[in-house]
């Protein structure tokens, strides 16, 4: 043990010119000790002396391969490595175009993954960023977490807290007509926001002080593509603006600044001083939370101490009673990982990002493995190169340098062409994941170095195994003409394409279920009927002319009621299918007088006129729909099924006549339940039926009318007729229901389009791969197919033959592959209230589609073989 | 000397090889001066010097037959060359010239 040990370590030093015979003197020696003593002694005298012929004299030279300046041979490696490229056209073609596929695929995803993980990272300080939001904690269960606080908190948390350093109160205001010149716009994209504003997202101030813009009531800052609509190139600073709805009085323009850009998750195109709102403010003050505050921290901050310190003071203001408490996020996560009621806008969801992730390198891992396999399989054809290279004298380095080489041309080839694919698919993917991220790749730093990066890695990936393959060959059996591709390569090389297989499988199925999903939300029968039902938003009026106003509407409606392209008018404060913020809520609690305790939950409120049940084909379950002729009904609810069976009550009869009651006091008024609705989905069916509770309202927010199906396209004209008689001062801004909750499901048809896009992409990539793998296979196996013929086999035997094999791979990437399926997708699905059962029918689809596409492969270059005459492929035996 | 340069181990090893003539091989030579000198020769140290006599053109090899009991590797003889046995009388020369030139009363000198 030890006499071998330093064996070793004496063959590793001596020069090897020596080491033969000195290690024999040394065998010699400890030979002659053995008779005269122990071994253990004979063995530590052998280390002893090899520790003692470590000596300069004797060691190996420290370059100890002679090496020649081969650098001449780089030039030979370029042409042959052209003309290897060139004489195989059709596996160039697929290498290129498979790896510049993948490559564009990667890097494309990538860019999008990248934009959506950098959602408000271009605040100066966006690590110090935090929003506070709202929980309902009951019980010590948290329950619904809303996005928005009370505007008082900020400043109580800026006086209180150390920690806090800088605070602003917004209020995201939707919809509010504005005049330009003759005409007036209905602005979206309105933020009421404090003069702190800039001082947390520090926009760039193209014109005006961004300390004092927001100070004055009555102040507007338009975005710079805002102030070129409005003033054209005329500096608008100083200017003013007639706001028509809500406020029907001319704002000041102090400032003008750059445009928001995509990647925040609070967009606006106007901001508006927060003391112009100041009604507002002192009716909310503690008793509403509607506004999105935003706190700046001292850097690093520990979140959990700090949320701690300000649960106390949620008491001190709130009162002891409440069941809300103070929370703060980082603004950077809101986009991805907040999921909270009431976001400014439909955010963006972690999942989903990193489904992209795997796909992007599925997708780039299946253009790898196509190079690889294609360059085992055909290492055969290089044999001989390699073989009399090395009869000449090349070294296995040399070889090993002129594959890996070779490997760096196709990559860098479809590097090229990646680029210029990219920049030709831009359009399309912008599109396809709804944001335009960039306008040209070359123009983009980090896609520029991804490419390179990605590009040596995949020539170091996908080059190495296939170069060290080649190399290996010795001249002796690869010159004898009786080489085989080894047993190992060929294992390795079904791995690969069952991997392949897997992931195809996978992103099939994916798509598959995505779009499943959808199709059985937008299917889904919600409860109501929505067809031919348009909506839009009442005319704004004004609290003194209400009545007067209500008068007018009722004409309007009459007159819309008229045609008989028109069922119904109805009105209502939430037009189904909104998002899960357009409806108003209570947390105070709720209990049914006599019948139940209070309950500290959310419940939704809505308000609607007695024609929303016939529009909108509402059921009712018990008791009756409003009537606006019975004068109490003003003081009445209907409720729904969810609201009653979060209370634990099936029996929705006996709930008729009872009162339920709002808040903590027992003073607060009881209202008497007049009917009990059949739950229906005002949104998206990710969500469970909110547990509401219905007032009668006329006239209240929105209009809904109802078209006859036969000639609806004169219903709505004759709806725009009216309104334009009606109300010639506002534009008339309506949508069909239909395609209000289709609009819900933008964000999920958006995923399915994407996995579906990058999944076929995939596949396409793998059919390549196969094609040219089976090509290659079937030319090798000739002569087998030949023997077979002459001994009586028919094409279709042959063909059989050759499925055998792949169809045992795709077995097993089936049992490897569904498991991981399932485990992936019933997560997915389970973010839906409403979800359909995982669809196995379509796991056997998937498979259908993966062995269809390997029978036409296969089929067909197996089929060129087996066709052959006998007597051609076998003559030269 | 400054012709021949030759260490003093190196002139026991290449008188040894001498007295050797055709059986100076690594063992034999260490057991050869051991005995002679009754000192302990490393492995290391022999054949560092005989690689370098050889180097420097003192010495010349060549391979020799395999047994057992060298696990199958081969001895190396060694062999003075003409340039060597130049060298070694070189050096006996000098030290001829060296001893020859003290007078004979040092040697004889005998303290009281």
């Amino acid at each position: 043990m030890i006499k071998s040990l330093a064996d070793r370590l004496f063959r590793w030093y001596c020069h090897d010119d020596f080491y033969a015979d000195i290690s024999g003197d040394l065998h010699e020696l400890h030979h002659a000790r053995l008779q005269s003593g122990s071994r253990m002694l004979a063995d530590c005298r052998y280390l002893f002396e090899v520790l003692r012929l470590f000596r300069p004299s004797l060691l190996k030279p420290f370059n100890s391969k002679i090496r020649f300046n081969d650098t001449g041979m780089f030039k030979n490696y370029i042409k042959i490595s052209f003309r290897n490229l060139i004489k195989h056209k059709g596996y160039t073609f697929i290498n290129v175009a498979g790896l510049a596929i993948g490559l564009t695929a990667f890097l494309l995803i990538n860019l999008y993954i990248t934009f959506e993980k950098n959602y408000d990272s271009f605040f100066t300080s966006y690590q110090q960023l935090h929003r506070l939001t709202t929980d309902q904690v009951v019980d010590g269960v948290l329950g619904v977490r809303d996005a928005m606080s009370f505007h008082p908190a900020g400043r109580v948390l800026l006086d209180e807290t150390p920690e806090t350093i800088g605070y602003t109160v917004t209020n995201k205001i939707s919809g509010i007509i504005f005049r330009k010149g003759q005409s007036v716009i209905l602005e979206e994209g309105i933020v009421a926001a404090d003069s702190n504003y800039f001082k947390l997202f520090d926009y760039k101030m193209l014109s005006g002080d961004p300390e004092t813009a927001l100070q004055e009531p009555n102040s507007l800052v338009l975005t710079e593509s805002k102030a070129r609509s409005y003033f054209g190139n005329e500096n608008p600073v100083g200017k003013t603006i007639q706001v028509l709805s809500g406020f029907r009085r001319p704002f000041k323009v102090t400032g003008v600044i750059e445009d928001v850009p995509g990647n925040t998750h609070y967009k606006f195109d106007i901001l508006m001083s927060l003391k112009s709102i100041q009604e507002q403010l002192d009716r909310d003050g503690w008793n509403g939370f509607n506004y999105y505050t935003y706190l700046k921290l001292v850097p690093g901050v520990d979140l959990e101490q700090y949320e701690e310190k300000i649960v106390p003071l949620a008491r001190k203001y709130l009162g002891k009673e409440s069941s809300l408490v103070f929370n703060v996020q980082p603004v950077r996560d809101i986009h991805l990982h907040s999921d909270f009621t009431f976001e400014p806008e439909i955010h963006g969801s972690a999942k989903a990002v990193g489904f992209l992730t795997i796909i992007s390198v599925f997708i780039l891992l299946i253009a790898w493995v196509n190079y690889i396999n294609l360059s085992t399989a055909r290492a055969i054809d290089r044999a001989k190169e390699v073989g009399l290279r090395k009869v000449i004298g090349a070294q296995k380095r040399q070889l090993f340098s002129q594959f890996l080489f070779e490997s760096l041309l196709v990559n860098l080839l479809s590097a090229i062409l990646a680029l210029f694919l990219a920049q030709v698919v831009l359009p399309f993917f912008n599109q396809l994941v709804g944001v335009s991220i960039i306008d040209q790749v070359w123009k983009d730093p980090g896609f520029i170095s991804n490419l390179l990066l990605f590009f040596m890695l995949g020539t170091i990936v996908s080059g190495f195994y296939p170069a060290l393959v080649l190399s290996r060959f010795t001249p002796v059996t690869v010159l004898k003409g009786k080489f085989r591709n080894s047993k190992n390569g060929v294992v390795l090389r079904k791995g690969l394409v069952v991997l392949q297989y897997a992931t195809s499988l996978l992103l099939i199925s994916g798509t598959f279920i995505v779009y499943q999903q959808i199709q059985y939300m937008k299917g889904k029968n919600l409860g109501i009927s929505t067809d031919y039902v348009i909506g839009f938003p009442t005319p704004d009026v004004p609290e003194d002319q209400r009545e007067a106003q209500q008068e007018k509407f009722e004409a309007f409606r009459n007159e819309v009621m008229r045609a008989s392209s028109v069922e119904t008018v109805a009105t209502t404060s939430d037009l189904p299918g909104g998002g899960s913020s357009d409806v108003s809520s209570t947390s105070g609690g709720v209990k049914i007088v006599g019948r139940t305790d209070r309950l500290d939950a959310t419940t939704y409120v809505q308000w609607i006129d007695d024609y929303n049940l016939d529009a909108l084909d509402m059921e009712v379950l018990a008791g009756r729909n409003f009537d606006h002729q019975i004068q109490t009904d003003t003081f009445a609810v209907i409720v729904n099924e969810a609201f009653l069976r979060r209370l634990g009550i099936s029996d929705y009869e006996s709930v008729l006549n009872s009162k339920v009651q709002f808040g903590r006091d027992p003073e607060n008024d009881k209202i008497p339940i007049i009917g009990v609705l059949r739950n229906f989905h005002r949104t998206s069916l990710k969500n469970q039926v909110e547990p509401t509770v219905y007032f009668f309202s006329e006239n209240r927010g929105s209009v809904l009318v109802e078209l006859s199906p036969q000639d609806y396209r004169a219903g709505v004209e004759h709806v725009e007729k009216t309104w334009a008689k009606f109300y010639p001062q506002a534009p008339l801004d309506y949508i069909f229901l239909d395609d209000r909750f289709a609009k819900l499901y933008e964000e999920e048809k958006r995923f399915g389009d994407v996995f579906g896009t990058f999944s076929i992409l995939a596949i396409l990539i793998a059919v390549l791969g196969l094609f040219g793998l089976s090509s290659f296979i079937a030319a090798q196996r000739t002569k087998e197919v030949g023997v077979r013929k002459v001994l009586g086999a028919s094409v279709a035997n042959i063909i059989t033959i050759f499925f055998k094999d792949f169809f045992i791979l795709i077995a097993i990437a089936a049992v490897v592959g569904l498991p991981l399926i399932y485990m992936g997708m019933d997560t997915w699905l389970d973010n839906y209230a409403y979800r359909i059962v995982f669809p196995w029918p379509f796991m056997v689809a998937a498979l259908g589609i993966v062995a269809f596409f390997t029978l036409a492969t296969v089929g067909y270059q197996v089929y060129k073989v087996a066709v052959v005459n006998p007597s051609q492929t076998l003559r030269y035996e | 000397m400054k012709k021949y340069q030759l260490g003093e181990f190196e002139e026991i090893v290449m008188l040894t090889v001498g007295i050797l003539y055709d059986e100076a091989y690594g063992v034999a030579i260490k057991t050869e001066i051991e005995s002679r000198l009754g000192r302990s020769v490393s492995v290391g140290a022999l054949q560092s010097a005989l690689r370098r006599l050889e180097k420097k053109g003192y010495l010349n090899s060549r391979e020799g037959e395999a047994n057992a009991h060298r696990g199958g590797k081969p001895k190396r003889y060694f062999r003075i060359t003409a340039y060597g046995k130049k060298a070694i009388e070189y050096n006996r020369n000098v030290r001829d010239g060296l001893w020859r030139a003290i007078p004979e009363m040092a040697l004889d000198l005998k303290f009281a």
